[in-house]
């Protein structure tokens, strides 16, 4: 055996001068065909497109964000919002400004009550001051600005430590409401603000027209004791005029309550601390445009993942596929030359 | 002292002709005994080195040795013959009744390499003509032909074990 291993590698087949020669002239020449764009990146090369495709998106992140340095939406959404809503069917609601927002706009949200009308007109602002100082000092402006236009002071809350809040609910004449929503709002920096107003002209109206049934019903009653023969029947008409009169004291009481509450408005003022509000200030025009940068990051390398999970089945097909015919080429290769 | 070799001091990559010049005979040789026709031999390691001409800029050293690289293009231009070959033979063989050929005859060849050409299959010629003729490691072998260096093993010894049948015959 071992002879004729030597001599199989004694005996090797050596290449012809003729091929030599061919294969030879052939190599001095230089290729035709230049390495294309994939064979250039292909293998370690490849490896480098991610770290390109990563600086590439840092890149365009950094110019989107100093090219475009808004406001990032957590500064918005951070911003406390109104909750409540109103109910009645008259009533109407303004939605609060966006944060941070000058008191111009606050002016041109917030309308006043509608003259000639009785209304109920309910303000609620939140406003941001810049430290103890200023929240004590805007304290005492606000109750001033309340005696100032006539009104009152209903309740005054005022606490500092770490925080600063206080809450003040005033009471002012309804013509004057406008103006305080105005003059309140430049205490500080509004954070949310709220205004209801609900109707109150058609309950008066009706109240009104219950009160004169009433009176006409009295007077009726009135002329029929005149008129009464019998103690019985005067007793009887004693008695429903009796009952009249308390109903109509009752509706003239509700009336003078209802148009009480038309007469004076509600203004909810809540004044806190920068540090304590809870919203972000607005940073320097370097901090959004990181702010925005890290954002437009986020949303790329969202993109990135949904188009990995949505592209990962078909590579995973790809794979499947393109190894069948990988080992189905290899069997058919191994039957080929068994059978050569 | 230590001397670290750097890649700037690492041997150079040899040119296309030095390649050429080294390892033209052992694809020949491959092609030899895989095809049993020195003729059909020459043709196709001319078609081998013009492939390997077009991907010389793939080549990458480390990976491998030229040998082993020519040696694998040499055996997918080889496959493209036999299944040109199998093509041909059907086509024939619907056509009208093939033409008798003798498949023991090799022109060219010594007593001992008709024999081994005449006892096995290509796929047993082929791991005889890489380990025993060429003198490849395994796994050198195993990366020519793609399968695993225990198949190598497996597959030489079942070559050598019906080369000795033939020998032993004759």
């Amino acid at each position: 055996m071992t002879e004729i291993v030597d001599e199989l590698r004694a005996t090797r087949p050596r290449a012809s001068d003729a091929l030599r020669l061919q294969v030879l002239t052939a190599a001095s020449r230089p290729p035709v065909r230049h390495a294309s764009f994939l064979d250039r990146v292909r293998g370690r090369r490849l490896a480098l497109l991610v770290p390109a495709a990563a600086g590439l998106a840092v890149v365009s992140a950094v110019a989107v964000g100093v090219t475009r340095p808004q406001p990032s939406a957590r500064d918005a959404a951070s911003a406390p919002t109104t909750v409540d809503r109103t109910t009645a069917e008259s009533g109407v609601e303004l939605a609060a400004p966006p944060a941070a927002a000058d008191a111009s706009t606050a002016q041109k949200a917030a309308p006043g009550p509608v003259t000639g009308r009785a209304q109920r007109y309910v303000a609620t602002l939140a406003l941001a001051v810049e430290d103890t100082d200023a929240l004590s000092e805007a304290t005492q402006r606000a109750l001033a600005i309340a005696r100032d236009l006539g009104g009152y002071v209903v309740n005054v809350q005022y606490a500092t430590g770490a925080d600063g809040t206080s809450s003040v609910t005033l009471r002012v004449p309804s013509n004057r409401a406008g103006d305080a929503v105005t003059r309140l709002s430049a205490l500080g920096t509004i954070v949310a603000q709220n205004v209801q107003i609900q109707d109150l002209q058609e309950p008066l109206d009706s109240l009104d027209r219950e009160v004169a049934k009433l009176r006409a019903r009295i007077a009726a009653l009135t002329v029929q004791l005149e008129r009464a023969t019998t103690s019985v029947e005067r007793a009887q008409l004693l008695e429903q005029r009796a009952q009249a009169h308390a109903q109509l004291r009752e509706l003239r009481a509700s009336r003078a309550a209802t148009a009480a509450e038309a007469r004076n408005a509600t203004i909810q003022l809540e004044l806190r601390t920068e540090e304590g509000r809870g919203a972000v200030a607005p940073g320097s025009r370097l901090d959004r445009a990181l702010d925005r940068a890290i954002e437009v990051l986020a949303w790329e390398a969202v993109v990135a993942l949904a188009l990995a999970v949505a592209a990962a089945p078909l590579v995973l097909v790809g794979a499947a596929v393109w190894g069948t015919r990988q080992a189905r080429r290899r069997r058919e290769d191994e039957r080929l030359l068994a059978s050569s | 002292m230590t001397v670290t070799r750097t890649a700037s001091q690492a041997a150079p990559r040899p040119t296309f002709a030095e390649v050429v010049e080294e390892h033209l005979d052992d694809v020949f040789g491959y092609l030899a005994y895989l095809t049993r026709d020195r003729g059909q031999a020459e043709d196709l390691a001319s078609s081998t080195f013009e492939k390997a001409l077009r991907l010389w800029e793939r080549f990458d050293p480390e990976r491998g040795s030229a040998r082993t690289w020519l040696l694998g293009i040499a055996r997918t231009t080889a496959l493209d013959w036999f299944r040109s070959e199998a093509r041909r033979r059907r086509r024939e063989e619907a056509a009208a009744i093939p033409e008798r050929v003798d498949e023991a005859f090799v022109e060219g060849l010594s007593p001992a390499e008709s024999v081994a050409s005449a006892a096995s299959s290509a796929g047993e010629r082929e791991v005889l003509a890489l380990r025993v003729v060429l003198e490849l490691d395994g796994d050198a072998t195993a990366r020519v032909l793609g399968i695993s260096p225990t198949a190598v093993s497996t597959r030489l010894s079942r070559a050598l074990k019906r080369l000795e049948e033939r020998v032993s015959e004759e």
